[in-house]
């Protein structure tokens, strides 16, 4: 391969005393795409502050191009030829695209003033050069598309010559058809030299167009590997460890022990969404819903919990027909539920996790109307423990967590109110492996212990681990009802085709 | 695609309205007080006296606000600095007279800026603290006295004079006009503003000094403010502790109506000079229909509230 254009060696990083890196290497050649991955709180994100600048190492050396450097803010890492390109915010959405690609380092004509003309010009030009011809460098910012918004990062990033560039979760957010556009776009880049660091979560992405892959795992460097002598895997076993390796599937209660039937629903139809569906959830039981997005999948749990307005059919909870027009009834039934979007719908974000997770037990601690704190206490204590939510204290902020953490306490607090039926919208979209095992581990018990759970995810990996039954949704109508006890065939690649 | 285009058509009706709203105040007023002489060249033209230093403190305050920050002690800044002008015109000559009433300004806006990017206080708190603290110190001064101004040179370069027919007060306004828009367009300087009001996080990351930034445009702010006051003194020919008194609340709306973003990122100068415009036109207009100070206020308050609403709708979208 080509020249090593930098070398991190034995970069090491605490925060409060904690140390988060511990003296990691990585190491990039020029025209490369190396991906960097690990859970969440592998050190990742550290790693990449420290190489842009933000952050301030405390150990270790960075060498670009064999020469020892030191710098301590994003800009002087971008005079380095450092560039990155950020997850979110990072655009100032207000002005031009033009504007923001030379955001200080606005040509001018003299000293004071800006050449707005010759901005332009060079934006196009850079725009022009990674094939997005489409933008329009006088347009605002809040007028354009996130993929759009993403080129105009990377045009931002080549606009001060970076020779390395930093892709923090670069598809996150992107419709397919935006993907293979980035794609061709870091093939363009590649091709000129530029080497691209490319952080993400998307292990089927990263091997179709990463060179290299270093994977950290609690702030140490586990490997680094060529993607052509590496299996996927392979890569998820140095993510995970040793501990996590054997995946734990349910041990699912056969059909003779399962009892009464806790949710039955009778020719459920929602406006347009969903068609006359019935099917039965039963004890002990964790129905899986498959179905692609559209496919009425949010709309069911959404209509029976009484978020969303259902044109006809009846729900029966344990035998007893109900009429259920608000959470506030749902919730009286003993229905819990999981939001698909847990920032907007399940958490008070500027609170602790105490605070929010006392909401579902405030009528068990009161006495005379007052808060029993310490009882409050030991039960979400508790709850901490049992799903491993790792955080200073209770008293933590629930912004400042992960996301796997903060979709912790969101599970923890809707089993944690009586309920006896629990429905679950995606519950692990967008967070790290070992969260995501936690989560439904605590689920699989919550179910063991003689509830209910409806559970509704997209990745159909996660329902054959864990269900013991699948209905699967076309386009608002049940066209199968696989029973996991009696087919031994059911596989990600079945379903995948059942739903298409 | 169509949802696009409605959100930027909106953009532009909000970008125009200032206009509109202006345009249809003054037909309005052109009418109905057709026989009370408000749209006469004396009435006009005493309009855009009265309105100067509305202008000069909306010039500064659109800066501060498209920087995502707000300065609520402006009123009590044009009461001191007024104040020491006038007083030291009693010892001194012009220069240091406006020089001390335009440092005190600046050393206000420094300690604004201070609180609000070390201390890190919301500069809504520090300055409306630092309003009191001011006016305190106006009123301090000589004890509540006037300080009447007799220096004529003075008065005319500041207030009073005309240049022909034009108000030397116009001169002002459109000098600052010019700077104004020239620097929050032109400048690399108006450009961060701009970017810290928009994104500070991507600002910072840019390579702005968004600290600085603020600082830099809290002092400006204090500075204009002081401006302010000075043209005050020369137009009434003395300084008063109450001067600028009710100003702070036409002062942002103008701004608001102009077209400036409450949420920093977006600003404009023309837009907040014809805001001043509006809220001139309404003052002369309500006096002019012979209402009591009692009415003025309450339709002061009502118009501007609904020419702010009319100036932000389809803008929520941040």
């Amino acid at each position: 391969m080509s020249d090593l254009i930098l070398e991190m060696d034995g970069i090491a990083k605490s925060y409060g005393g904690i140390e988060v890196l511990h003296g990691v290497h990585f190491d990039l050649y020029s025209g490369e795409v190396h991906a960097v991955i690990g859970q969440n709180g592998a050190g990742k994100s550290t790693l990449m502050k420290i190489l842009n600048g933000v952050t301030v190492r405390d150990g270790g050396t960075i060498r670009l191009d064999g020469r020892e450097v030191l710098y301590g803010s994003p800009i002087e890492a971008r005079k380095h030829g450092i560039g990155m390109i950020f997850q979110e915010f990072s655009l100032v959405p207000s002005l031009t695209v033009s504007q923001n690609v030379f955001l200080a380092k606005e040509p001018r004509i003299r000293a004071l003033i800006l050449n707005d003309k010759k901005c332009e010009e060079r934006t196009a030009s850079l725009l022009h050069e990674i094939g997005a011809d489409d933008i329009n460098p006088r347009q605002l910012i809040c007028d354009l598309s996130t993929g759009s918004q993403q080129m105009v990062e990377i045009a931002k990033a080549l606009s001060s010559e970076s020779r390395i560039v930093i892709m923090d979760e670069p598809t996150a957010s992107l419709s397919h058809k935006e993907i293979e556009k980035l794609f061709k776009v870091i093939g363009k880049l590649t091709e000129k030299g530029i080497s691209i660091i490319y952080v993400s979560h998307y292990l089927q992405d990263i091997f179709k167009i990463c060179n290299r892959i270093t994977v950290l795992r609690d702030g140490n460097r586990i490997s680094t590997k060529d993607v052509s002598e590496t299996t996927m895997e392979e890569t998820i076993n140095d993510m995970l460890g040793e501990r996590l390796i054997a995946k734990r599937t349910r041990t699912r209660p056969s059909d003779e022990k399962a009892a009464d039937t806790l949710l039955e629903i009778k020719d459920l139809s929602v406006g347009k969404h969903v068609r006359n569906v019935s099917f039965t959830l039963r004890r002990g039981e964790i129905l899986g819903i498959a179905g692609l997005l559209g496919s009425g999948r949010s709309e069911i749990v959404g209509a029976i919990y009484g978020v969303l307005k259902k044109s006809s059919g009846e729900i029966l909870i344990r035998g007893n027909k109900t009429n259920i027009r608000s959470p506030r009834d749902a919730i009286k039934h003993g229905i819990a539920m999981v939001p698909e979007d847990r920032r907007k719908q399940g958490l008070v974000m500027s609170f602790s996790i105490k605070e929010n997770m006392i909401f579902p037990i405030l009528s068990k601690i009161l006495k005379y109307r007052l808060i029993r704190d310490r009882e409050g206490l030991k039960i979400i204590n508790g709850f901490m423990e049992k799903m491993s939510i790792k955080a200073a204290g209770p008293w933590q902020i629930v912004k400042s967590l992960s996301g796997g953490n903060q979709q912790k306490v969101v599970v923890a607090k809707s089993m944690m109110s009586d309920s006896s039926i629990l429905f679950l919208d995606d519950p692990t979209f967008g967070i790290d492996i070992q969260s995501k095992q936690e989560i439904m581990n605590s689920v699989s018990e919550f179910a063991d212990a003689g509830n209910g759970v409806v559970f509704i995810s997209s990745e159909l990996d996660e329902i054959v681990s864990y269900c013991d039954r699948i209905i699967i949704l076309k386009k608002g109508e049940i066209t199968d009802m696989l029973d996991c006890n009696k087919r031994s065939d059911i596989s990600e690649e079945l379903l995948t085709k059942m739903i298409q | 695609m169509s949802t696009r285009n409605s959100l930027m058509g909106k953009a532009k009706f909000n970008d125009y309205v200032v206009y509109i709203v202006c345009a249809l105040i003054f037909v309005f007023f052109s009418i109905t007080l057709h026989n009370k002489g408000f749209f006469t060249g004396r009435n006009l033209m005493n309009i855009i006296r009265q309105t100067t230093m509305i202008s000069v403190m909306a010039v500064g305050m659109t800066f501060v606000l498209s920087c995502g920050e707000i300065d609520l002690s402006i009123g009590s800044v044009v009461a001191i600095s007024a104040m020491i002008t006038a007083v030291l015109l009693r010892y001194t000559g012009v220069f240091f007279a406006v020089l001390g009433g335009l440092a005190t300004g600046a050393v206000i806006g420094l300690i604004n800026g201070f609180f609000v990017t070390v201390v890190r206080i919301p500069s809504f708190i520090v300055t409306l603290g630092m309003g009191a603290i001011a006016g305190g110190f106006a009123r301090l001064i000589t004890n509540l006295e006037s300080v009447p101004v007799a220096n004529d040179a003075f008065n005319f370069i500041f207030g009073s004079g005309d240049v022909g027919p034009v108000s030397i007060l116009f001169i002002w306004t459109f000098v600052l006009l010019l700077l104004g828009q020239l620097v929050l367009r032109k400048t690399r300087f108006g450009r961060y503003v701009l970017a810290t009001g928009g994104n500070k996080t991507s600002a910072n990351y840019s390579g702005i000094n968004i600290n600085r930034i603020k600082m830099a445009v809290l002092i400006l702010n204090g500075v204009l403010a002081s401006f302010a006051g000075i043209l005050y003194t020369g137009r009434l020919h003395g300084a008063r502790y109450s001067l600028g008194d009710s100003d702070l609340l036409l002062v942002i709306a103008a701004v608001i109506i102009g077209g400036t973003s409450l949420f920093g990122g977006k600003g404009t100068v023309v837009g907040s000079i014809i805001g001043s415009l509006i809220m001139g036109m309404i003052n002369n207009g309500l006096v002019l229909m012979g209402l009591n100070v009692s009415l003025q206020m309450i339709f002061r308050g009502v118009i501007i509230i609904a020419s702010v609403s009319l100036s932000l709708r389809g803008a929520k979208e941040g």
